[in-house]
C-alpha cells in the first residue's frame, strides 16, 4: 500500500547551493540581455538565470533534453516560471555563454524578460479538453511564431502578457491579460435525444447547468434547453455526450485587451472586449495571428514608455482605441451581463 | 515518400517557436498512445472541434481528486487513446527541480502513461496527460515511492502555488515558498478529499507585482507587502541618473500618489513614506537603488475568480496587514474560519467571493471575526440602505432588518 | 489532521449512502443531524478505507464505492 498525503517534494531539496546559501538575502537583479538575468546577493554571490520559452505541452523526451542541458551547465538545477518558461539556473558565470550557444544551436528561444512578450499562458484545447471552442497549443504556436521577435527582444514600451483560454470557462485566468484570446461557442448545445435518453442520467444532467437552463422533456425521456438562459459553458456536455456544444461553423475566437495583475502604478484591471469573433482557421489561425500582431503594434506605436496596454487605453480613452486599432464598435462591446452598469459612461467628457 | 497522416499538424512544425508537433511525432514512434493522440488532434484540426468526453469515476485509492477522467469520442478509430486520463501532480513550491527528480517523473510517466506532460497546468500542478484506468493506481504508487503526491481537483482546496519568492527575488516580503509548502502539507485532507461546495484556490505572491496572478486567480490571495518606508540607496540612485535613466520622467512623475520628488541638481530622490501605497513602480524601475521596507508581512484578499458564472472578480482586501512567520497559525486559523462559513452557507458551486457578494461583506467579516477597515474599499457606499446589528440599537424592541 | 471519527457515525454515513445515489457531505450532515465537520471526518476515513469514493460533476459528491 503506497503512502498517501505526503505532500509535494520539499522545495529546499531542489535549490542550487548558491540559492540555499543566499535564501532571502538577495540584493538586486539586472537583465544582462533578453532572457538573461543576474541576481546578486548581499554576500556578493550571484546566480544567472537563462529564460527559455517552451511549448508547455512537452513529451518526456523533451523534458529529458532540458535535463541534459541543466546537468551540463547548471549542476542539475532548473525551474519553471508561472508563464511556462524554463529557467536554467547557472551558478558558474563561465557556463552562461556556452549554454546560450547550445540553446541557439538547438533552436530554443531565449527571452521573455523586461519589456518583451513572455510565454503565453494557455489551456489544453483540442489535445485534452472536453468543451473547447478552439485549440490551445496550435494557436499559441502560430501566435508565438509570429511574435517571436518580441519574445527574444525587449523593444516594447512595457511588458506584454498574452493568454489564451480555449472556451469561455476561462481556465487559465485570461481575464487579466494585456491581450487575451478566448475560444467562444455561439450557440446552445444541440440535443441528440437518442443519446440523452439512452446514456445519460437526467437529474444529474439538469443539475449540471449553472444557469438552470435545462428542463426535463418527459415525453422523449430527454431534456430541453431554455436558449435564452444558456451561456454556452458546456457543463452539460461534461455530463452527457448527447448535449453537443461543439459547432465547427460557429465556434471561434474573441480577443480581449487591457488587463493586468500587477499593482504597479494602477490597480489590477480586467481585460475588455476588443474583437468579438474571429473564425477558427487551423492549422495556423491567420486571422487571429494577424489581429494579435496588429493589436501589439498599435500599442507599441502609440503608448508612452513604460505604459501597459490597459494604462495606455485608459489614458487615451476606449473610443480612441477603437479608432486607432481600426476595430468596429458593435453592440457586443456594450455589456449586458450581470455587472454592466458601472461600464456605462456617465460624463459628457469624451473624445470624437 | 509516404503521404503524411497529419498534413495539417505538419504546418505547426514550421516557424521558430518550439513545436509540440515535432516533439510528439518523435515520441509517437515508440508510443502508440501518442500516435493516436496526434491522429485524433489532426481530426480535430480537420473537423474544427474537440473529440474528448468525460466519463465514469476514475481515481486512486483514498483520494477524491487529482485525476481527471477523459475518453475519446472516436475511440474506435484511435483505440490507444480511448481512455486518456490526466493526473495532476503537486509541484514543489516555486517550480524548482533537480534533474534527478524530473527524470524520475519522466521514467514513471513513460512506464505508466503516454509520456505527454504539461509544465505546468494553469493552477500550478505538473500535468501528466493520458493514461488508462488500470494504470492509475500503479502510476500513483510509483509517484508516491518517488516522493510525489497528487494535487487537487473537484470541490476541494486546489493545489496552492507561489512565486519564486526569497529563493531568487530581492522583493519577496514573505517566504512564499515555505508558506506554500507548509499550508499544502497542513491541508492535505482539504486538498485530496473534496468536501466543499466548490473549488478553493490559494496563491502566494511575495510582493505587489503579483507574479502568480494571485489577485485574479485565487479565492484567497496572499500578497507580500511592508508597513514602513521603502529603503533608498542614494548613491545607487545617482548611478541610475548618471547612467541615463530619466528619473524624473520615468520614475517620479509616474508615482501614483505623488510620494516621490526629484532634485535634479543634487540627483536626489525625495520620499514621503506616509504617502506611498507600495505599488512597486519605482522599485521595479531602479532595483539596485530601492527596495521594500523591513517591517514585512502580507495583505490578504478574498474572492478572486475567472468569469464563469456571474462575473470575474479580482480579490478584495480583507486583512490589510498580517505578519507571516512559521508556523503561520494566524493565517491557518483564518482559513479554517473562512472555510467553515463558506461551507455552511454556500450554495452548490458557489465560490467564496460569490457568497460574500450574495450575503454581504459585513456578514462575512463578522462570521470570521475581522474588523472593518478603510483599506478594504476604494470608496464607501453612496446609498443609505445599510443595516444595524441588534446590539447597536437602543432598547430591545428593534430586530435586525434584512 | 482532524480527530478520529466515531465508528458509529461512519456506519450511519454508509447506511445513508446506501439509500441514495450520491450526496454532498453537507446533505449527509443535515440528514443525520450531525455537525458537518464530524461527517467530513467520517467520510475522509471511509475514503481512506476505500469504502466511499468521490464523483465530480460540476461539484464533488460522495457515493458508496462501486455503487
Amino acid at each position: 500500500m503506497s503512502r498517501t498525503d505526503i505532500g509535494p517534494p520539499y522545495f529546499k531539496d531542489m535549490l542550487p547551493p548558491v540559492i540555499k546559501e543566499n535564501y532571502g538575502r538577495w540584493k538586486y537583479h539586472e537583465i544582462l540581455r533578453p532572457g538573461v538575468l543576474r541576481h546578486v546577493a548581499e554576500s556578493g554571490a550571484e546566480i544567472y538565470s537563462v529564460r527559455v520559452g517552451s511549448a508547455r505541452l512537452m513529451t518526456v523526451d523533451r523534458v529529458r533534453e532540458i535535463c541534459d542541458l541543466a546537468d551540463k551547465y547548471c549542476d542539475g538545477y532548473l525551474r519553471f516560471t508561472s508563464r511556462h518558461n524554463i529557467e536554467f539556473l547557472v551558478s558558474d558565470k563561465n557556463k552562461v555563454e556556452p549554454l546560450l550557444r547550445e540553446l541557439k544551436e538547438k533552436g530554443w528561444p531565449v527571452g521573455g524578460t523586461g519589456n518583451s512578450i513572455s510565454n503565453m499562458i494557455h489551456t489544453q484545447g483540442w489535445i485534452h479538453c472536453h468543451t473547447p471552442a478552439t485549440d490551445g497549443s496550435g494557436i499559441v504556436k502560430a501566435v508565438m511564431d509570429d511574435l517571436y521577435e518580441y519574445f527574444v527582444d525587449m523593444k516594447l514600451p512595457a511588458k506584454l502578457r498574452i493568454a489564451l483560454a480555449c472556451c469561455l470557462n476561462m481556465c487559465g485566468a485570461v481575464h487579466c491579460s494585456d491581450i487575451a484570446m478566448v475560444g467562444i461557442h455561439r450557440k446552445p448545445p444541440v440535443i441528440e435525444h437518442d443519446i440523452v435518453s439512452k446514456q445519460c442520467e437526467i437529474p444529474t444532467l439538469i443539475a449540471s447547468c449553472p444557469t438552470a437552463a435545462i428542463r426535463p422533456n418527459p415525453k422523449l425521456k430527454s431534456v430541453e434547453v431554455n436558449e435564452e438562459r444558456c451561456m454556452y459553458c458546456g457543463n452539460c456536455y461534461t455530463m452527457c455526450p448527447g448535449m453537443k456544444i461543439a459547432d465547427p461553423e460557429n465556434d471561434g475566437v474573441a480577443i480581449f485587451v487591457g488587463g493586468k495583475v500587477s499593482n504597479a502604478r494602477t490597480p489590477p484591471m480586467f481585460s475588455r472586449l476588443a474583437i468579438p469573433y474571429l473564425p477558427n482557421n487551423p492549422p495556423r489561425w491567420p486571422e487571429v495571428t494577424a489581429a494579435v500582431r496588429k493589436l501589439v503594434e498599435v500599442w507599441a506605436r502609440n503608448a508612452r514608455q513604460g505604459e501597459r496596454y490597459g494604462e495606455w487605453i485608459e489614458r487615451i480613452g476606449w473610443e480612441r482605441f477603437f479608432e486607432l486599432a481600426e476595430i468596429p464598435f458593435t453592440d457586443k462591446h456594450i455589456d449586458d451581463f450581470t455587472f454592466a452598469i458601472p461600464t456605462f459612461r456617465t460624463a459628457a467628457t469624451f473624445k470624437w | 515518400m509516404a503521404e503524411s497522416r497529419t498534413p495539417l499538424l505538419d504546418e505547426l512544425e514550421k516557424g521558430p517557436w518550439p513545436s509540440f508537433v515535432t516533439d510528439m511525432k518523435k515520441l509517437a514512434q515508440r508510443k502508440p498512445a501518442v500516435q493516436d493522440a496526434l491522429g485524433q488532434l489532426e481530426m480535430s484540426y480537420r473537423d474544427k472541434k474537440g473529440h474528448w468526453k468525460h466519463g465514469g469515476i476514475v481515481g486512486v485509492r483514498g483520494y477524491g481528486g487529482g485525476v481527471i477522467g477523459r475518453y475519446s469520442d472516436v475511440g474506435d478509430v484511435f483505440p490507444n487513446v480511448a481512455e486518456f486520463h490526466t493526473m495532476r501532480v503537486n509541484q514543489p513550491s516555486g517550480w524548482f527541480y533537480t534533474t534527478e527528480k524530473l527524470r524520475q517523473l519522466c521514467d514513471i510517466w513513460e512506464a505508466y502513461g503516454s509520456g505527454l506532460t504539461n509544465f505546468h497546468g494553469s493552477t500550478g500542478d505538473i500535468i501528466l496527460l493520458g493514461t488508462v484506468t488500470q494504470n492509475l493506481q500503479p502510476a500513483f504508487d510509483a509517484l508516491s515511492e518517488a516522493g510525489f503526491d497528487l494535487g487537487g481537483s473537484g470541490s476541494d482546496l486546489r493545489t496552492p502555488s507561489a512565486c519564486v519568492g526569497p529563493a531568487r527575488c530581492e522583493w519577496a516580503c514573505i517566504d512564499t515558498l515555505d508558506i506554500c509548502h507548509d499550508l499544502t502539507n497542513t491541508f492535505q485532507d482539504e486538498l485530496h478529499r473534496p468536501m466543499w461546495p466548490y473549488k478553493f484556490k490559494l496563491k502566494i505572491a511575495g510582493c505587489p507585482n503579483d507574479c502568480v496572478a494571485a489577485v485574479a486567480r485565487a479565492d484567497l490571495s496572499v500578497i507580500g507587502t511592508w508597513r514602513d518606508s521603502i529603503r533608498i540607496d542614494r548613491e545607487a540612485v545617482r548611478e541610475y541618473a548618471d547612467g541615463g535613466l530619466d528619473v524624473e520622467r520615468a520614475v517620479v512623475n509616474r508615482c501614483p500618489t505623488g510620494a516621490l520628488s526629484w532634485n535634479a541638481e543634487k540627483k536626489e530622490l525625495g520620499l514621503k513614506a506616509e504617502e506611498c501605497n507600495r505599488c512597486m513602480h519605482c522599485i521595479n524601475m531602479m532595483p539596485k537603488a530601492l527596495c521594500p521596507g523591513v517591517e514585512r508581512g502580507a495583505t490578504l484578499l478574498i474572492g478572486g475568480k475567472a468569469t464563469i458564472l456571474q462575473t470575474a472578480f479580482l480579490s478584495w482586501v480583507i486583512v490589510p496587514f498580517m505578519k507571516l512567520e512559521p508556523p503561520y497559525e494566524e493565517l491557518k486559523d483564518l482559513l479554517r474560519r473562512i472555510w467553515e462559513w463558506w461551507d455552511e452557507n454556500a450554495k452548490t458551486r458557489e465560490r467564496v467571493g460569490e457568497l460574500i457578494y450574495r450575503k454581504g461583506m459585513r456578514e462575512f467579516l463578522r462570521a470570521v471575526g475581522l474588523p472593518p477597515a478603510p483599506q478594504m474599499v476604494f470608496r464607501p457606499r453612496a446609498n443609505p440602505y445599510y443595516f444595524w446589528w441588534p446590539e447597536e440599537l437602543e432598547g430591545n424592541g428593534h430586530k435586525e432588518q434584512g | 489532521m482532524a480527530e478520529a471519527a466515531s465508528e458509529e457515525l461512519k456506519a450511519r454515513v454508509l447506511e445513508y449512502l446506501a439509500k441514495v445515489d450520491k450526496a454532498k457531505s453537507h446533505d449527509i450532515a443535515q440528514a443525520l443531524k450531525e455537525k458537518k465537520s464530524l461527517v467530513d471526518a467520517a467520510v475522509r476515513e471511509l475514503a481512506r478505507e476505500d469504502r466511499v469514493e468521490f464523483l465530480y460533476i460540476g461539484t464533488s459528491y460522495v457515493k458508496l464505492k462501486g455503487k
